[in-house]
């Protein structure tokens, strides 16, 4: 029978390292595509992969085992993506960053135009690119994980309400970049 | 009829239910043509990692494992440290504690007995000045923790902020905040035993956090600090430990 994520907690919280590589074996890629979907950069998403699993390895003695080993790794590694996108905007702030990705799609977005596929898809990830850290996030995990409010109100560490708030804000946002796709105004 | 908002229909679309969309064609309307565009936002494509990706996550991690079992050494023996500093000043207030003793122990001598009235009173004193020392060193170690409090709620939550001069302390601290409440709750202190074990997953939070904390990292400490009323229950109790080890002095030694 397969040692369960709790088991292999407890081993790696007595200095069992073997067991902290087995955790790392098997929730890394599960956290480096949630990581990637916040961060939409495959090094940056490597990065918060590896500082989820040092916050974890410090952390070992808080996790209680109330929530699932990978809710809990999730929460760090959203924690982490967040982190990564704030040291990334102060960067770009810094760098007076006029390569804004919406433009790629603003300028040449009228719908008889497009080519419906690829161009949509950058516009989705110039919309993603628009949002704050706390609107991405929100929106990655309730619409591309199907994570419950209540969940990603705790990872953010908002109400539930504040949580929708997030959400609605973020759709508004993709609407209007969205919106010589489909017609549809917010 | 009151329509639904749109962050309701935006919610409706998530799967919450509100009725009045069952009666509703124009707010029914409004949510279709959200669902239009939300329905065309797939999951970005994520590359997928290839075969060694597990292995190599591990290595690069190991690596950085290491490095952070050799800095939680570093802190067991700073831990220890403490300890022993804590031991060596308990011992040095012994010495001096005796040295008064003997002082005063000639003029009992050439006392014929000693009533049992008189032993009882020595032995008050003896108690007296062993609980002055405790106070004193609990006082300072109270004026430390608070120190440290008022520095972290003070910081404006940033990415990584440079709290390792506070984290240092904190551990130090950490090994004594232990051995006074033992203490403490030894002597019937009970004010200053709830605190000490109010104050012990603070200094424990703090002492685990990396040097350079997230911004939600510190803010987590913070509201700890906060939720708890730590800084003002350090204040008054500090008070009272000041006018109790006052107190004491003004009581003449009988």
């Amino acid at each position: 029978m397969e040692t369960t994520d709790l088991e292999l907690v407890e081993r790696a919280r007595g200095g069992d390292d073997d067991a902290f590589r087995l955790l790392v074996e098997r929730h890394s890629r599960g956290i480096y595509r949630t990581a990637y979907r916040i961060t939409s950069n495959s090094a940056d998403a490597d990065d918060v992969v590896q500082e989820t699993f040092l916050r974890a390895y410090r952390s070992l003695h808080t996790y209680d085992g109330r929530a699932s080993f990978t809710t809990w790794a999730h929460r760090i590694a959203v924690n982490c993506a967040l982190d990564l996108l704030d040291s990334r905007k102060r960067r770009e702030a810094r760098h007076d960053s006029s390569d804004d990705l919406s433009e790629l799609v603003s300028q040449d977005a009228s719908p008889e135009r497009v080519v419906l596929g690829a161009q949509m898809q950058r516009a989705i990830a110039a919309a993603l690119q628009a949002m704050s850290g706390n609107e991405r996030t929100a929106f990655v995990l309730r619409h591309f994980e199907g994570v419950p409010l209540e969940e990603i109100g705790a990872i953010l560490g908002i109400k539930t309400n504040a949580t929708k708030n997030t959400i609605f804000r973020a759709v508004t946002k993709l609407r209007e970049r969205l919106q010589p796709f489909t017609g549809s105004a917010s | 009829m009151n329509h639904v908002t749109q962050e309701e229909i935006v919610m409706a679309y998530y799967g919450e239910r509100f009725a009045h969309l069952d009666d509703c064609e124009e707010c029914r309307t409004e949510l279709a043509r959200i669902a239009a565009v939300l329905d065309r936002v797939d999951a970005p494509e994520v590359p997928e990692p290839d075969a060694d990706y597990e292995s190599r996550v591990w290595q690069r991690l190991e690596w950085r494992l290491r490095g952070e079992k050799k800095r939680e050494r570093r802190r067991e023996w700073i831990r220890w440290g403490a300890v022993a500093a804590v031991v060596a000043l308990a011992f040095v207030a012994g010495l001096f504690w005796q040295r008064e003793n003997r002082a005063v122990a000639p003029q009992s001598v050439s006392k014929p007995a000693q009533s049992p009235n008189q032993i009882v009173s020595q032995q008050q004193n003896q108690q007296r000045q062993r609980d002055r020392i405790l106070l004193v060193v609990i006082n300072e170690h109270f004026d430390d923790s608070e120190r440290i409090l008022v520095e972290l709620s003070n910081l404006k939550p940033e990415e990584g902020l440079d709290i390792g001069p506070e984290r240092a302390r904190a551990e130090g601290l950490l090994a004594s905040n232990r051995l006074y409440r033992r203490s403490a709750e030894d002597r019937g202190e009970e004010n200053v035993a709830t605190l000490l074990d109010d104050l012990e997953p603070v200094l424990m939070q703090i002492a685990h956090a990396p040097s350079q904390v997230s911004a939600n990292e510190l803010r987590a400490i913070q509201k700890r600090v906060e939720a708890k009323g730590l800084v003002l229950k350090l204040r008054v109790v500090r008070a009272n430990v000041r006018g109790k080890t006052a107190a004491s002095y003004q009581q003449p030694n009988v």
